[in-house]
């Protein structure tokens, strides 16, 4: 029988879900609901299917990294963060402005930060909003190419005029469902990632080859939660990306998709990241960016294309302000509901979390190149908050943003023991062989420190192994360490 | 059947629609040449059976259009250019009522074409078909190849050109010749300007069809 509470706790996650659908889904279709070349209802349909497919089938791989929400440490702090997200989004939805759900979830992560004393990463805030910025100027330049490209290619071809309409129904279509399946495979574990070490529901095996876990289920709900937004509130949105900004052509309409499409894939393909690497070529960073800024971007690129004279710069104007409220506005609320939460429904909103400086501590911190010279009066100081440990450094010493969230990662008190009893109940499909011996090595050990399994695993087997910051050991890295995350959480001893 | 063409059925439909609609504009102006030419040569039969049949195309055509402007208001086909689409179907449909008109017109009137008068109605009449015939040609490369639009455009001008001196020619000859009351004169004046009128309007489409295609490529 599911908690009540984990339900209670799940609507938050699911309203965020229905925002996402009636805002986020407006860009993928609404430049084709907006210059009339899909009816709403078709958009609709085919983006919900999508959409719980792209949650269902390809959402899973973030169960791993609980998505970006995965900083907030507590159910009660999940419910709100999201709660808090999912409010904003309905609230620009309602004024019909084009808003991101990152943008809100980012914004409701640093109220939690601030309220729960947790140290905010400067330099990664300022790196994502910078792709506030760089977002829609590079959709804007994309479009402007592919519009003139499209253009050539039309005039080049010589297509009839009701056969080049068929056409761009047809990809118009092909690029929303696609974008409609990366929003739910990609956005999914913003809705529901934090629910995935709670969800509420047994394994279901419909055939000796198909089985349907748990996370699957949660994120179908996730996934049809969207759907729902999607049907019910997202037509304002819609027609706000597709007629409001500008009045825009068939042709036009398609190549704000395929624009937008392509930003998101720029900054979130790992391969392309890795084949630009091997030509030692500059990287474009792995951030998440906000579909809404793109979709936005890609009409003013293309708007300015045309003299910029069609733009309506007020509607502009009244977006951008929402880009700017919205993480505002839902870090205000996540910060109020908090305390509410907290203090008058006294739940737990904050997992605690001690930070020590011990010797074995500020020796790892030394072999990863932090000077520990003015540090010394700190050891075997035990802080209560990240934010507290980073101030104490910093009383002493300069941190750069880099080393401050080393210091916080390896100062974490996350003590884990691996017991045969939890290793008979690991899923092993996750692990090379290899990887399972190492780990089966270690029965009965004990670390006060969760990245000291990650060390005792690298000494006996070189499959569990950091390569290091080179790029082209950067997708072996991230896997490791996806690995080693999902084990601290399995082997980790609730206090 | 491939999945592109069942999702591209409707628009498959209106295409094939859109064929038969000029295939019938140019047969209605080759019978309409064929029953003037008939008259001519005094073969009253023979025109009497060629307006029928001129009529009875008429009425497929006019069906076809209504069949095609319903269809494109009512699946909601290219939206940025549908209203410039409806307004040259509504021109077009122009041309084969000014076909049945004058025929109906010299079967009523019966008027007596001096026989000086027999080659330039003639010549009148070939300018004329060609010019509709290119002009349904401009229509068709709209809906299979906008590349090719240029040059059936150019030859509908063209051919309207040479509508117009043959026009001249022919009203010259009719006010020159004092022979004819002013009566006559003023019936012959209206059947040769109601035919020049005839390629003035297929010019006027042409120029419509163009302009539709500059849209699409600007």
């Amino acid at each position: 029988m599911a908690d009540p509470g984990i339900l209670i706790f799940l609507t938050s996650g699911l309203f965020l879900g229905w925002s996402l659908g009636a805002n986020d889904a407006a860009n993928v279709f609404g430049t084709a609901v907006g210059s009339r070349m899909v009816r709403f209802t078709t958009a609709a349909l085919i983006c919900g299917i999508f959409v719980i497919l792209g949650a269902t089938i390809s959402g899973t791989g973030a169960a791993l990294t609980l998505g970006k929400l995965g900083a907030v440490n507590a159910l009660g702090g999940s419910f709100m963060a999201a709660l808090s997200a999912g409010l904003t989004v309905y609230w620009m939805t309602r004024l019909g402005l084009p808003v991101s759900t990152s943008q809100a979830i980012i914004g409701s992560i640093v109220g939690w930060n601030l309220f729960s004393d947790s140290y905010t990463d400067l330099a990664s805030l300022l790196k994502i909003l910078s792709t506030w910025v760089i977002c829609p100027l590079l959709a804007a330049i994309i479009a402007a190419i592919i519009y003139i490209l499209t253009k050539i290619f039309v005039r080049r071809i010589g297509i009839g005029l009701i056969r080049l309409d068929g056409y761009t129904r047809l990809a118009l279509i092909l690029a929303g469902a696609f974008g409609a399946y990366s929003l739910g495979a990609n956005n999914i574990a913003n809705v529901m990632g934090v629910f995935v070490p709670v969800a509420p529901f047994q394994e279901m095996r419909l055939s000796d080859n198909f089985s349907f876990s748990s996370t699957q289920q949660l994120f179908l709900i996730g996934g049809l939660a969207i759907a729902i937004g999607v049907f019910t509130y997202s037509k304002r949105v819609m027609l706000t990306v597709g007629s409001e900004l500008m009045r825009l052509t068939p042709l036009a309409a398609w190549v704000a998709v395929m624009a937008h499409s392509i930003v998101l894939f720029l900054f979130a393909s790992e391969k392309l990241e890795q084949f630009l690497a091997s030509l030692s070529l500059p990287t474009i960073p792995l951030v998440p960016v906000s579909s809404s800024q793109a979709v936005v971007g890609a009409v003013i690129g293309i708007g300015m294309l045309q003299g910029g004279r069609e733009i309506r710069w007020g509607k502009v104007t009244n977006i951008v302000k929402g880009w700017i409220i919205t993480p505002l506005v839902s870090g205000m609320i996540c910060l109020l509901g908090l305390y509410f939460l907290q203090n008058v429904f006294m739940q737990t909103v904050q997992r605690e979390s001690l930070y020590i400086l011990s010797s074995k501590v500020m020796q790892k911190l030394k072999d990863e190149g932090i000077d520990m010279k003015h540090l010394h009066g700190l050891q075997n100081t035990t802080y209560p908050s990240s934010a507290s440990l980073i101030r104490a450094i910093e009383s002493q010493k300069p941190l750069p943003s880099k080393l401050a969230l080393k210091a916080i990662k390896y100062s974490l008190l996350n003590p884990v023991t691996i017991s045969s009893e939890k290793l008979e109940l690991i899923d092993t499909k996750v692990f090379s062989t290899k990887q399972m011996k190492a780990l089966k090595q270690l029965n009965g050990k004990k670390y006060e420190h969760s990245w000291q399994l990650g060390s005792a695993l690298e000494t006996i087997n070189q499959e569990w192994e950091i390569l290091g910051e080179n790029i082209e050991h950067k997708l072996h890295d991230r896997a490791i360490k996806q690995k080693l995350a999902y084990i601290y959480r399995h082997f980790s001893v609730k206090k | 059947m491939n999945p592109i063409s069942f999702f591209l059925k409707k628009q498959y439909e209106i295409e094939e629609k859109i064929h038969r609609l000029l295939k019938h504009l140019q047969d209605m102006v080759l019978l309409h040449q064929k029953a003037f030419e008939a008259y001519l040569e005094k073969r009253w039969d023979v025109f009497e059976n060629t307006q029928q049949e001129l009529g009875r195309l008429e009425k497929e055509l006019d069906l076809l259009g209504h069949q095609i402007q319903m269809s494109l208001l009512r699946e909601s086909l290219m939206p940025d250019s549908r209203d410039d689409l409806l307004k040259l179907l509504t021109k077009l449909d122009q041309i084969p009522s000014r076909l049945k008109h004058l025929l109906a017109d010299i079967g009523l009137e019966k008027p007596v074409i001096p026989e000086e008068h027999d080659n330039p109605i003639r010549k009148l009449l070939f300018h004329t078909r060609e010019a509709v015939d290119a002009l349904a040609h401009a229509v068709d490369s709209l809906f299979s190849d906008l590349r090719s639009i240029r040059q059936f455009v150019e030859e509908t001008a063209r051919q309207e050109s040479e509508v117009d001196r043959y026009e001249r020619e022919l009203l010259q000859l009719i006010f020159n010749n004092q022979e004819l009351d002013l009566g006559r004169q003023y019936q012959l004046k209206y059947i040769v300007k109601e035919l020049g009128g005839i390629s003035n309007l297929a010019e006027d489409v042409a120029d419509a069809v163009l302009i539709i295609a500059s849209k699409q490529s600007s």
